[in-house]
């Protein structure tokens, strides 16, 4: 797996309180190869945005962390334990989209600025007047026509969609070989996340950016990802292809998933069982051919 | 109109209301209070036909509100009367004393911003560590004493028992200086005189810092507890997703929303400062609007009395005027919205 852009193994983090220690990750494996859509669903709170945050070294700082295992980027170890390597690759190699664009942007700096922030971190000492040249060019990419007048905004002034599109051109700026997307858009109107997920769908697809793509909701993977992961409780169940997955599946957690997915066809709330003590079942692993070989 | 004219516009006109509201309360309470002025002008040896005299040409056996429509006469004409203390007009008065006092104010508003917010900063950045709870320690010191006990303690400490500041006044006596502000720290730069800028300056630093030392407690305190809810903010969080360095967070990123909410109490504390330099002043000898403020209320001398109180509402208001236009000037929404807050 020499193409391999993200390799996380053993990964397990637990939180040490005052009286007790919380275990939230266990034993994470999950890679990425060069230019392929990952997706990792799971119900909240099963440990999806502490794999985000850990791959970026922000949760490491934080007292009571305990991180162990290893993260490669490029097969370089990032020393996931520190998180200390990673400094040096955010926002250049590996850059992410948060679930709520317009409370993600700081509020009291105009939208101009924030690019002229991040495209600095790929060009340094880049001027203000080509950083903006630079940032229309990829507004014009994500299809905002009046990025004048975008970038004399405060994201306050911007609807959510078109803050959405503005987080995705911010993602993609510095050309990054992973875009990390934790619930991208979640917190929009179903039809402008679909409409803003397509349009990064399509720019990832050209770009060849890997893609982490954080969701609960398994419906929204299935256009986007090749491959899927499925966690629970902080463990992994069942992982492979989208299509395995969605059309052999073998767990009884994917399977609740799936049924979750909302069928506006569908005259029954769930078919599925709610026996959450089957979830506890070992993990299955697709043998899945590698994407792309 | 664009917001921030009608801002400005809305600000100001409310700023009217108030001291027009001022003139009349202090106008009143000034009249009610016990003791006849002119009696107290002329002394126990003038005679009462002197006292009536003096009364009428003060308008003081008019109706109260007969005299209030004189003073507004007056006003609109800048002229707020002649002070029975110093014979002068009050506007002189008040143009010899005021500066001493702003230039006091100043310095101790620059002092509680650019020592308090930073104390702040650094207390939010190591939130929980050695340097924070010193830091802690201090900034509550700063707020738990008023500002006269401290310039007491100050004085004993850096002016007595380690004599390296002066005890009292604003400059020594052997510098002459062409008074073109009445502002010593610039007057003494225009003149070139760099020896008495910094004579000036050793004088200025403990009364200032006495005076500033709680807002710089309340400051820090207040940024730093702001920054910690910044800090949490999913935005902040993007920044540092991007690799935007720690210090670029911490002076940029961070600071500017944490600033908002402080300005507004920092603008109050600015504010009362110009309350609390009446008591600085007096432990430190300064010769500013306390000595005759303190005169003039014992010796019931109105015109000086309403004089004084006025100017000072003045500067109070002005002093949020400018508070809330910064405010809006960091707030973009503020500066965006068409409706105030
Ligand atoms: N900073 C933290 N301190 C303590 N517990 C945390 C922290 N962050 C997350 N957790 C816990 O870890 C679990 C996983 O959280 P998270 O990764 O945010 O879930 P999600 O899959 O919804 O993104 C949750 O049970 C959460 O309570
Ligand atoms: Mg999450």
């Amino acid at each position: 797996m020499s193409d391999s852009i993200l390799d996380i193994q053993n990964l397990s983090l637990s939180f040490q309180g005052l009286t007790e220690t919380v275990d939230v990750l266990d034993n994470i494996n999950l890679s990425i190869n060069r230019g392929e859509r990952v997706a990792l669903v799971g119900a909240s709170g099963s440990g999806k945005s502490v794999i985000a945050r850990i791959i970026l070294g922000l949760l490491q700082s934080q007292k009571g962390a305990i991180v162990k295992g290893s993260v490669r980027f490029r097969g370089i170890e990032l020393e996931a334990a520190t998180g200390n390597q990673i400094e040096s690759l955010r926002g250049r190699e590996i850059s992410m989209i948060f679930q709520d664009p317009t409370s993600s942007m700081n509020p009291v700096y105009k939208i101009g600025t924030i690019f002229h922030e991040i495209l600095n971190r790929g060009t340094h000492n880049i001027s203000k007047k080509l950083a903006l040249i630079k940032a229309s060019k990829l507004l014009e990419e994500v299809s905002i026509t009046e990025f004048k007048r975008v970038l004399e905004s405060y994201p306050f002034q911007l609807s959510g969609g078109m803050n959405q599109r503005v987080m995705i051109a911010l993602a993609l700026a510095n050309k990054p070989a992973l875009l990390i997307a934790d619930e991208p858009g979640t917190a929009l109107d179903v039809t402008v996340q679909a409409q803003t997920l397509k349009l990064m769908h399509n720019l990832v697809k050209k770009n060849n950016t890997a893609v982490l793509f954080i969701s609960h909701n398994l419906g929204v993977v299935r256009q986007f990802a090749d491959r899927v992961y499925v966690i629970y409780k902080g463990r992994i169940v069942e992982s492979g292809s989208t299509s395995s997955i969605f059309e052999n599946t073998k767990h009884p957690y994917t399977k609740a998933l799936m049924n979750a997915v909302p069928k506006i066809t569908s005259k029954s709330f769930f078919d599925a069982s709610d026996d959450s003590s089957l979830f506890k079942q070992p993990a299955f692993h697709h043998k899945d051919r590698e994407i792309g070989q | 109109m664009p917001p921030i004219l009608r801002l400005i516009v809305q600000r100001i006109s409310l700023a009217l209301v108030v001291l027009i509201g001022v003139s009349m309360l202090i106008f009143a309470i000034a009249r009610v209070i016990p003791g006849d002025p002119a009696r107290i002008a002329l002394g126990p040896n003038a005679t009462v036909e002197q006292v009536e005299i003096l009364r009428e040409t003060l308008h003081l056996n008019d109706p109260i509100y007969v005299q209030y429509g004189y003073f507004v006469r007056d006003i609109s004409q800048g002229d707020l009367g002649v002070s029975l203390y110093t014979n002068r007009p009050v506007t002189i008065d008040i143009a010899q004393f005021l500066p001493a006092t702003l230039e006091l104010v100043i310095v101790a508003g620059i002092m509680m911003i650019c020592i308090g917010l930073p104390l702040g900063m650094i207390s939010a950045r190591y939130k929980g560590q050695f340097i924070d709870n010193l830091l802690r320690v201090v900034s509550l010191l700063g707020v738990s004493a008023p500002s006269f006990v401290w310039a007491v303690i100050l004085m004993l400490l850096f002016a007595y028992f380690l004599p390296i500041f002066p005890v009292a006044g604003r400059i020594e006596d052997i510098y002459v200086i062409k008074a073109v502000t009445g502002f010593l720290l610039i007057d003494t730069l225009i003149d070139g005189n760099i020896d008495a800028f910094f004579n000036a300056s050793w004088h200025i630093f403990l009364p200032a810092f006495a005076l500033a030392l709680s807002g710089i407690g309340q400051a820090a305190r207040l940024t730093r507890a702001n920054m910690i809810e910044t800090y949490n903010k999913p935005y902040i969080e993007m920044m540092r997703a991007y690799g935007v360095s720690q210090f670029r967070i911490a002076s940029r990123y961070a600071f500017k929303p944490s600033l908002i909410p402080s300005l507004t109490i920092i603008g109050l504390d600015f504010a009362a400062m110009l309350g609390n330099a009446f008591l600085v002043e007096a432990v430190f000898a300064w010769p500013g609007l306390s000595r005759y403020g303190v005169a003039v209320i014992l010796r019931k001398d109105l015109n000086a009395i309403v004089g004084t109180v006025l100017v000072i509402s003045l500067t109070f208001v002005l002093v949020n005027i400018i508070v809330d236009l910064l405010i809006a000037f960091l707030n973009p929404r503020i500066r965006y919205s068409q409706r105030p807050k």
